[in-house]
């Protein structure tokens, strides 16, 4: 009832702004708020010597990767909203947004809502460069949401909705709606030893690890820069 | 995609490896890839101004003149750089068409000249970005209508097409008298007796001196009914002759009938024949002469000759709303100042102000700064409100009129924009279906190629079309790569959207019998397939899918005509020697891009012969290729 009467007020007052621009005849374009969008982020990246020292590409592969990255966004940072846009382009057919999000999340490890150079390259450092284990590491932070160390069964399902979403609707075999949880399920059993319902990094590394398939599939972009 | 974004793959690549834990089927191998040489700068000289790029920026448009091996032809060896004998102005916006992927058009740059440097450097004007292609196909469209002027005006004096039939000649001749001699007599008889007829109705009611033993005048009319009557009667029977004419000729005549030019000439000579039928009866006399009024609307067929006229009425339909709102607006005010007209002077004696109604005739009077005098307000309360009304009235008058009249021009430019633009958007939409439905197609060749991609490149090396065939090599075979592996990851794969609605359909109807033979025995064939499941094909029969839609058939009668003729052309290539029965699929973009446009989908696919096993063999023998080269 109050969020009611909140609404309704805020609605009045909308009214009553919009009564007075009317009367007093201001435009209707160039809000202040514009200004302010003006003055767009800015960032420049560390020195070349101090990301060869943190990452393992060297000068090349950097200037490389910097300079796709800034044709894409000259302001040097990645809001969520671009870094959606870019990812989406690579796949048209579906809805690539929610593991963007996800993407983003893990790629953003200061978590200051934008993803700048450093953190692009180092997060592709570890999974281009990295050892196995680290790359494992990675990916269990992928999964993990909430980052409290265990992976649950909704966080697996929400990943698993976001993958399949990427696939859009023209499948074959035609996409039910709990091939995602079957494929949880999946997941589960085989990776939750102890059956108790959650996956600890521990558990998710020693399966990958005895896992062929996976330990093969993680060698696969080892040369892709 | 933009070409910006290419650089980004390497990060998709990367992402990717999210998915590996979670994946239930092993991951396809990667494309090789082919250590690029080092990036280097290339000179561009463009008559004396230099330009410098990656050798990168320009191989991402592959089928351009800069991007393929034709820049070649224009090395200069003494200076060591490609020298051009074009436009510097205008290479600058396709340079940075490569670097950017945007293509944009400058306002100052004459179109003509424009088109012909993107037709020189091989790249299509379809690409132009959403922010200048409005203007370019302004202009385009000026200029294609100005080089249509200038054909028209040599083809005024030629003679008309001779095989027009008698009945298009006529509709011919009606619409645009010049064409013909005749066309142009009936033209201004038709005006001629437009005028007497007009002429004659002001004319009757003109008096006309007395008869003799009447003291009254009587009209002209009256006078000289016989001479009034034979000339109404000629124009009459001219103008339904006339449009009788019109009728015949008329391309489609229900189009005519409901067109307005029509109905003002019903209404102009119904009155005629009305009379004719009714007798000179006391009770309908009244509604004879009611009749006669519509007899004015004979001066609207001037509107036929007239162009300005016509403009004016158009103009006048597109702005009714405003209008009717000012027309509204009046109307309130109208009724407020009557009503305080009526009770301010109800006091006084033999006012006038007998009822709000008759204080609206007041009202308006004196709002339109009339001031016939007829009415008078006595009481000093009355005489206040009429000097309000009065004041108001010039207000509520003068200034809604600059506001219909900018309205008017604003809204004639307007409607033409939106139909241009709408004209755009259908286009602009096709543009962005075919582009998205061509990236998923170039997905599924993709697939269909496999692992024999290798074979692939060698043969079209051998053929000679290397790198002017295939768009971005490079690029597409690691996205397609990726694709791929999310496939693998989900165990789903991606099609079409006709197969996807198809396979709904057959969901939906399990018990709907197949038209067609099972495909699953290797002697029958299939056109085209794309998805992995494919049998051995000795011959190229018709596909017999389970689509029955004869519209599908026939567009793949094409496609697969298209095949025939191909192989035949390509003899010299030791292709044939290799692949007699399989011939493969070429990327060829030329070929692909036909295929998409001319079929409606990418080629059909039949998901469910071949069982049911999840993951595809792509094992040489089965697959089979479709030369299309």
């Amino acid at each position: 009832m109050s969020s009611c009467r909140k609404r309704c007020k805020r609605e009045m007052f909308k009214f009553a702004q919009y009564l007075y621009r009317l009367v007093t005849g201001t435009l209707h374009a160039d809000s202040v708020e514009d200004e302010l969008e003006l003055s767009a982020v800015r960032h420049r990246p560390e020195g070349l010597e101090q990301l060869e020292a943190l990452t393992r590409f060297n000068r090349k592969e950097l200037q490389i990767l910097y300079r796709g990255f800034k044709n894409e966004c000259p302001s040097g940072v990645v809001n969520e909203d671009t870094f959606k846009d870019i990812y989406s382009q690579f796949f048209p057919q579906g809805d690539a947004s929610t593991y963007a999000h996800f993407l983003f999340n893990a790629f953003d490890t200061d978590k200051d809502g934008s993803v700048s150079f450093e953190d692009f390259v180092m997060g592709l450092s570890i999974l281009l460069r990295g050892s196995v284990q680290e790359k494992l590491n990675w990916a269990f932070n992928l999964y993990d949401i909430n980052k409290d160390g265990y992976i649950t069964k909704e966080e697996m399902l929400d990943i698993m909705k976001a993958i399949y979403d990427m696939m859009g609707k023209c499948t074959y075999p035609l996409l039910k709606d709990d091939t995602p949880r079957q494929h949880v399920e999946i997941f589960f059993q085989k990776m939750d030893k102890n059956k108790d319902g959650v996956v600890t990094i521990d558990e998710f590394i020693d399966c990958c690890q005895n896992d062929e398939n996976i330990m093969r599939s993680m060698q696969l972009f080892d040369n892709v820069i | 995609m933009a070409a910006g974004v290419a650089a980004w793959l390497p990060f998709a690549r990367a992402a990717a490896i999210g998915w590996m834990p979670v994946a239930s089927a092993p991951m396809p191998t990667p494309p090789p890839d082919n250590r690029r040489k080092q990036d280097g700068l290339i000179l561009l000289n463009v008559s004396g101004q230099k330009f410098q790029t990656w050798r990168n920026t320009l191989e991402r448009y592959p089928d351009t003149l800069l991007g393929s091996t034709e820049r070649e032809f224009f090395f200069h060896e003494e200076t060591n750089e490609y020298f051009f004998d074009r436009d510097p102005d205008i290479f600058r916006h396709i340079l940075n068409f490569y670097r950017t992927g945007k293509l944009h058009y400058p306002r100052q740059e004459c179109i003509s000249a424009y088109d012909e440097e993107l037709a020189f450097f091989g790249i299509i004007p379809e690409i132009i970005g959403d922010c200048c292609y409005e203007e370019y196909k302004d202009r385009r469209r000026e200029n294609q209508e100005r080089i249509q002027d200038d054909e028209d005006s040599e083809n005024q004096n030629d003679m008309v097409p001779p095989d027009m039939t008698f009945r298009e000649t006529m509709w011919r001749a009606f619409e645009n008298p010049h064409t013909s001699t005749m066309a142009l007599v009936f033209y201004y008889v038709t005006g001629f007796f437009i005028a007497v007829s007009v002429m004659a109705n002001v004319v009757e009611t003109v008096p006309c001196g007395t008869l003799q033993n009447r003291v009254k005048q009587v009209s002209c009319g009256e006078r000289y009914a016989l001479a009034f009557f034979c000339l109404d009667t000629a124009c009459v029977m001219i103008f339904t002759v006339e449009y009788l004419l019109r009728l015949m000729a008329a391309p489609s005549r229900w189009n005519f009938i409901k067109s307005v030019m029509s109905v003002i000439d019903v209404v102009a000579i119904m009155p005629y024949y009305i009379g004719l039928v009714m007798t000179d009866n006391e009770d309908v006399s009244g509604a004879f002469v009611t009749l006669r009024v519509f007899r004015v609307f004979r001066i609207f067929k001037f509107s036929r000759h007239s162009a300005g006229l016509r403009i004016l009425g158009y103009t006048l339909k597109s702005c009714a709303s405003e209008l009717g709102f000012l027309l509204f607006s009046l109307t309130m005010a109208i009724i407020i100042f009557a009503t305080v007209m009526f009770y301010a002077e109800k006091g006084s004696s033999a006012s006038k102000f007998t009822s709000i109604p008759a204080a609206f005739w007041y009202t308006i009077v004196t709002m339109t700064t009339l001031g016939y005098g007829d009415m008078v307000p006595k009481t000093i309360v009355g005489k206040i409100v009429g000097s309000v009304c009065s004041l108001s009235g010039v207000l509520v008058i003068a200034l809604p009129v600059p506001v219909i009249v900018s309205n008017f021009s604003r809204i004639y430019h307007q409607s033409q924009r939106a139909d241009k633009r709408r004209a755009q958007k259908k286009t602009k939409l096709g543009r962005i279906a075919a582009r998205k439905s061509g990236g998923t197609s170039a997905y599924l060749q993709y697939k269909s190629n496999g692992l024999l991609s290798d074979l692939i490149d060698e043969a079209s090396k051998a053929a000679g079309q290397a790198l002017v065939c295939k768009a971005n090599p490079m690029f597409d075979t690691h996205h397609n790569h990726l694709l791929h592996c999310l496939e693998k990851t989900t165990n789903h794969e991606f099609v079409d959207e006709q197969t996807f609605e198809t396979s709904l359909l057959e969901v939906s109807m399990a018990k709907h019998p197949p038209h067609s033979p099972s495909l699953s025995s290797g002697s029958s064939s299939q056109g085209l397939s794309c998805c992995s499941r494919r049998n051995k094909r000795k011959s190229f029969n018709v596909p017999n899918s389970n689509m029955t839609g004869g519209h599908r058939n026939s567009i793949q009668e094409l496609s697969t005509i298209h095949i025939r003729e191909r192989p035949i052309t390509n003899s010299r290539s030791s292709l044939n020697a290799k692949f007699e029965e399989t011939v493969p699929l070429n990327c060829k973009q030329p070929y692909i891009t036909a295929a998409v446009i001319t079929l409606p989908t990418p080629p059909v696919t039949t998901p469910e012969n071949d069982g049911s096993a999840s993951s595809p063999d792509y094992s040489q023998a089965n697959i089979v290729r479709v030369s299309a080269l």
